[in-house]
């Protein structure tokens, strides 16, 4: 096979149709790109679960004099009932483990929270910080039986847990990640039906030397697969614009979010976009390969 | 060379056979005419020894392989060992005459060194030496056909089909074409074409095979075109 002969007839066939090809381009670069991007919100989100996981805590906080929760009634817990409290969250299923927070320890954490507000930390004693109970759950998923158990339980002022706050943001990160898989989706089909368009018009284009390469008895592999080929430059172009979007992405968008969310170790790695990026290219470049090799088999016959 | 065995082909939509009950035996080296009106089969007759269409009954044997068993995977195969001439030339109008002969070569995978030295030859078999740089647009009807057979030929097929490769010349002209696949019939090659020209059919006193609504009414060595025209 003369590789130079099929790259030329190639090179035509892309010329003659810049337009469509470009539209092809086009068309593959975003819709693989949207792919590539809700595979690494999906990755991104497994990752900060984890992180997150792994801190998550039921945080009681107890009642201390003048408190304004209703539960509290005004009244400090007593010692009596604060360890009461604790053998009873200790008794409690899904429980895996329970620290004391004292006035001191929590006025040292809201100092550090808060140390970019100077204001809010000098204006705060140590006395206005409550004491809590921070609990440890075996399945960080399955809170809400916990909350209850201690819920009105003497001497609790309020339970809350971390979870109730980042649910939320991990529930709109999910719908993210399906709506840009959707957009993925439509447009790797009208992707696919670009090509299709494409390779028609190149047949018809090409009909006489395709005419005469069937006369003079070309296999059906050499006279179809410059029109495979011409979707398949296509598709690894629009690949390589799909990698640099991912990775702009990745950059400017993932490592924003997981800074204000996540920490450092739920930093994507550059692992993870390398595997997005060869995914997306191998979807796209078989796709490309299908759609061709459809049209060819309705608009070349043989 | 070309076995027909009682061959039927009906086209889709149409209650009329093109070809109807046909049989007819092709040796190797022959030389072949295929005379009748238009519609009486002829190009039909053609298309199914290239297997470009399939007969609805009988038997067709090419080079002495059965069609009807040939898998489509080597249909290609068959058409090398086939050369084909057709009325409007079929030439690619930005190839010039070299590039028009080697094509065929090259899109059947040859080495570039094999095309390099058999095109000039061919070109010079069909006389056309020194014309090999001319673009097809640049040449008469008669020396575009003489390209069209250069590059039927190029292969050294075993058979060569023209279906009335005179059809768009002038008489004069015409006779330089048929000198051209006289030359190539010599070389042991098969030749079948298909033709309206009497006057050609009358001058080569070659073997004459009468189509008329799809059925053979004569075949004759050494004929004419017919009494009848």
């Amino acid at each position: 096979m003369r590789a130079n002969f099929i790259f030329s007839e190639v090179w035509i066939g892309l010329r003659r149709n810049l337009t469509m090809t470009i539209a092809v381009i086009i068309t593959v670069a975003v819709g693989m790109a949207m792919l590539g991007v809700g595979l690494m919100i999906n990755s991104q989100v497994g990752l900060m679960k984890g992180f997150w996981n792994d801190k998550v805590e039921v945080s009681v906080f107890l009642c201390k004099k003048g408190t304004a929760m209703p539960a509290c009634n005004g009244k400090a817990i007593t010692p009596a009932q604060t360890k009461a409290l604790e053998a009873h969250i200790k008794g409690t299923q899904g429980v895996k483990q329970v620290f004391f927070e004292n006035e001191t320890t929590a006025y040292e954490n809201f100092k550090q929270s808060f140390s970019s507000n100077k204001a809010l930390v000098d204006a705060t004693k140590v006395e206005d910080l409550p004491q809590s109970f921070r609990i440890a759950l075996k399945d960080p998923d399955n809170y809400e039986s916990v909350i209850q158990a201690v819920t009105g339980q003497p001497g609790v002022a309020q339970v809350m847990d971390q979870k109730q706050l980042i649910a939320p943001f991990f529930s709109m990160l999910d719908k993210l990640a399906i709506a840009a898989l959707t957009v993925a989706i439509i447009l790797v089909l009208a992707a696919a039906l670009l090509i299709g368009n494409t390779v028609r018009l190149s047949a018809f284009n090409r009909r006489r030397e395709t005419g005469i390469m069937r006369l003079v008895g070309a296999s059906n592999l050499y006279i179809q697969l410059p029109f495979v080929m011409e979707g398949v430059i296509a598709g690894l172009v629009g690949g390589v614009f799909a990698a640099v979007i991912l990775i702009v992405a990745k950059v400017f968008l993932f490592d924003q979010i997981v800074g204000f969310f996540g920490g450092a170790t739920a930093l994507l790695g550059w692992n993870d976009v390398a595997q997005t990026i060869t995914i997306t290219m191998i979807i796209g470049v078989v796709i490309c390969i299908l759609a061709s090799f459809v049209t060819l088999r309705r608009y070349l016959r043989v | 060379m070309i076995h027909f065995d009682n061959v039927t082909k009906v086209y889709a939509n149409q209650n009329r056979p093109a070809l109807d009950h046909v049989s007819v035996d092709v040796d190797k080296g022959e030389f072949v005419f295929l005379v009748g009106p238009s519609g009486s089969g002829k190009s039909t007759f053609l298309r199914l020894i290239l297997k470009e269409e399939r007969p609805n009954s009988g038997a067709i044997h090419v080079a002495g392989k059965d069609l009807a068993r040939l898998s489509n995977f080597k249909v290609p195969h068959l058409r090398r060992r086939i050369g084909c001439v057709f009325q409007d030339f079929r030439l690619l109008p930005n190839k010039n005459v070299y590039e028009n002969v080697a094509f065929a070569l090259e899109v059947i995978g040859k080495p570039r060194r094999f095309i390099r030295k058999v095109v000039p030859e061919v070109i010079e078999l069909v006389g056309l030496e020194g014309k090999a740089h001319r673009m097809p647009d640049e040449l008469s009807g008669g020396e575009q056909q003489r390209v069209a057979m250069a590059r039927a030929f190029v292969n050294r097929p075993m058979i060569l089909l023209a279906d009335e490769p005179t059809g768009n010349i002038d008489p004069a002209t015409s006779i330089g074409i048929m000198k051209v696949l006289d030359r190539i019939n010599r070389t042991g090659t098969t030749v079948v074409m298909a033709t309206h020209d009497a006057a050609i059919v009358d001058s080569m006193r070659k073997r004459v095979v009468e189509l008329e609504d799809g059925k053979i009414v004569r075949d004759q060595s050494r004929g004419v075109y017919g009494q009848a025209y």
